[in-house]
């Protein structure tokens, strides 16, 4: 910028950069060398772990809904509203991500135990939570959600209400000037956090043990093979689950963010 | 026709209060004023876009108070045009003719043809907003606001982002289309020159309160008030109350008087005007197009300000702390009636 010698603060920025991203991929990458394709291969066909991904995966995208049709409405009225308590509110929203996992999967176990009252209730209902499916949805939504939210409402807050005012003086009532214009305009922002929200599902461990070891996620298989039987029989389903969420991760990333320019109405 | 009636809004520690406007059909009224004095907020009133705590507003005798924004038939256009980005030019300005009741196609692609010939968007119909300038965007966010025949055209700044040459154009085209179609019209702005060339009638507002108003001439010619004079141009205002004074401008009472700056007469030698006065330039700024000038009188009671043109100023080689006569004529005297 100024003269032809890098700036300093850029060479800064630029080794740490370098360091970070080493960081970052190299222990993925270097995961790849610890075992040899047959296991991978045999273990492609072990049926233990393909439950486990599939229970992964399942229970992330419901998780994912849920937190979709629970949080956007919220986080909209997040973003066009003040009021007093917001930022109390806000902070309340956030709180799951500032519990260590396991704690938050503690608090969850003295909720739906027959001691508390909705235990209670959900016994008396017949549904059963820990050691479920349910239960492994329920510790992967209570730490994934206000990611979903804050990215709901950033999403929401880039949208000028003053569009919406206008749709709404062109006769188009709240809902119309909803789905027509402010979704239509925030949703790439929106499946962004559902992106995030999903990835943060998969990845969870410590609350979901707590609340149900059985069924088996992935993470938890992989857990209790290294535990029990070490590396060698860890990595290899370790490696699928890498090679899966990424896959995921990048088409959905592509879906969020192809075309955005098209008409992005912040220029 | 639209009758907004003892409107009271309370914003926070802001508050309008008893805003009394009464627009017949086909009438161009301009709410005036500076920044926050509550113009564009009884704007998004009337359109039903913010609660308000006491009054009545009637559109065309239908009492829409409270009603809902999509059931007044009142359209809003803001200073930064708020086109739908994800919609194209024919979009965007047919986007509300799918909420519409009556679907009578004739008349609206009637309305879609004149507007678009008035605003000239025929060539730019498949652009998205992306691709149009900020003249180009508003002429759409007329168009659009348009096309549905609303009862009420409400406009927010609507020339405040433009360059100097679109402004000029699209007010022009506002006027034009004013003329054709005959929509009644609320405009907000702070721009005392695009009153004076669109408006009606004019609703002077400070501090959250109509001050005062009437024609163009009404504000321009007789204000009520210090603010109002001062607001519409008239750089001098002076209280007079010594008898000596009061006779020589023929006032029975003490009065505010004020005189705007380009009626200002300057010259080296004795001026023919009615008033005249010697005294001596304490300053001058140059504004671009004309030289604003400091006067004081000889005895050093008054401190005027007058504006010539460049030309004028540059001929008559005037220069600071030089001696001059002044003066104005009686015909240009305003006397502000408290």
């Amino acid at each position: 910028m100024f003269g032809s010698r890098p700036e300093i603060i850029y060479i800064i920025a630029a080794i740490t950069g370098i360091i970070i991203l080493f960081f970052n991929v190299f222990p993925i990458i270097n995961t790849f060398y610890w075992t040899d394709s047959e296991t991978l291969i045999k273990t492609l066909f072990d049926r233990e772990v393909i439950a486990s991904i599939w229970l992964s995966l399942k229970c992330a995208s419901i998780t994912t809904i849920i937190a979709f049709l629970l949080g956007v409405p919220l986080a909209y009225y997040l973003a066009r509203h003040e009021f007093r308590l917001k930022t109390f509110v806000e902070s309340l929203i956030d709180i799951p991500m500032v519990i260590p996992h396991t704690v938050a999967g503690i608090c969850l176990l003295t909720v739906l135990s027959p001691r508390s009252f909705i235990g209670r209730f959900l016994e008396q209902n017949h549904i059963e939570t820990i050691g479920t499916e349910v239960g492994i949805i329920i510790a992967m939504l209570f730490v994934s959600m206000p990611l979903l939210i804050d990215a709901a409402k950033d999403a929401f807050k880039w949208v000028p209400p003053r569009i919406e005012n206008v749709s709404r003086s062109l006769g188009a009532n709240q809902v119309q000037t909803f789905f027509g214009i402010t979704f239509v305009l925030s949703w790439r922002g929106i499946l962004s956090g559902m992106i995030i929200t999903w990835a943060r599902a998969i990845s969870e461990f410590g609350a979901v043990i707590i609340l149900a070891y059985h069924p088996m996620i992935a993470p938890t298989l992989i857990y209790e093979r290294f535990t029990t039987y070490g590396m060698k029989y860890a990595i290899p389903a370790n490696i699928i689950l890498i090679i899966i969420s990424l896959v995921i991760f990048i088409v959905m990333r592509l879906i969020s963010l192809g075309g955005k320019e098209k008409h992005d109405s912040r220029s | 026709m639209i009758r907004v009636h003892d409107l009271h809004i309370k914003l926070g520690i802001f508050e309008i209060k008893n805003v009394n406007l009464q627009v017949a059909k086909g009438e161009f009224l301009v709410l005036l004023g500076p920044s926050a004095a509550g113009k564009s907020v009884i704007l998004e009133s009337i359109a039903g876009l913010v609660p308000i705590s006491k009054g009545k507003i009637v559109v065309n005798n239908r009492d829409v108070t409270y009603l809902k924004p999509e059931k007044r038939n009142i359209s809003i256009c803001y200073q930064d045009y708020n086109l739908f980005p994800h919609l194209n030019v024919r979009d965007n300005i047919c986007y509300g003719l799918r909420f519409k009741k009556d679907k009578n196609r004739v008349k609206y692609s009637k309305n879609f043809r004149t507007l678009i010939k008035l605003l000239e968007l025929e060539e730019i119909l498949d652009r998205l907003p992306l691709n149009l300038s900020g003249g180009e965007q508003q002429r759409v966010s007329l168009a659009r606001g348009l096309i549905g025949n609303p009862d009420v055209l409400l406009l927010d700044e609507p020339l405040s982002s433009l360059d100097p040459n679109i402004k000029w154009t699209i007010q022009e085209e506002l006027k034009s289309i004013h003329q054709t179609i005959h929509t009644t019209i609320i405009m907000v702005t702070h721009d005392f020159t695009e009153a004076n060339y669109l408006a009606d009638k004019v609703a002077l507002i400070h501090n959250g309160e109509i001050v005062q108003q009437g024609t163009i001439e009404d504000i321009f010619q007789r204000p009520h008030s210090i603010f109002v004079a001062q607001f519409t141009g008239i750089k001098n205002v002076f209280w007079l109350s010594e008898d000596e004074e009061l006779k020589s401008f023929e006032l029975k009472q003490p009065a505010h008087i004020g005189i705007r700056p380009e009626n200002i007469y300057i010259h080296q030698r004795s001026l023919s005007t009615y008033y005249q006065y010697q005294g001596r330039i304490d300053s001058f700024r140059n504004n671009g197009i004309y030289m604003e000038i400091e006067l004081s009188t000889a005895d050093a009671k008054r401190n005027y300000i007058a504006y010539l043109t460049l030309n004028r100023f540059f001929e008559l080689k005037l220069e600071k702390d030089m001696p001059i006569h002044f003066g104005f004529n009686k015909k240009d005297l305003i006397v502000i009636n408290l």
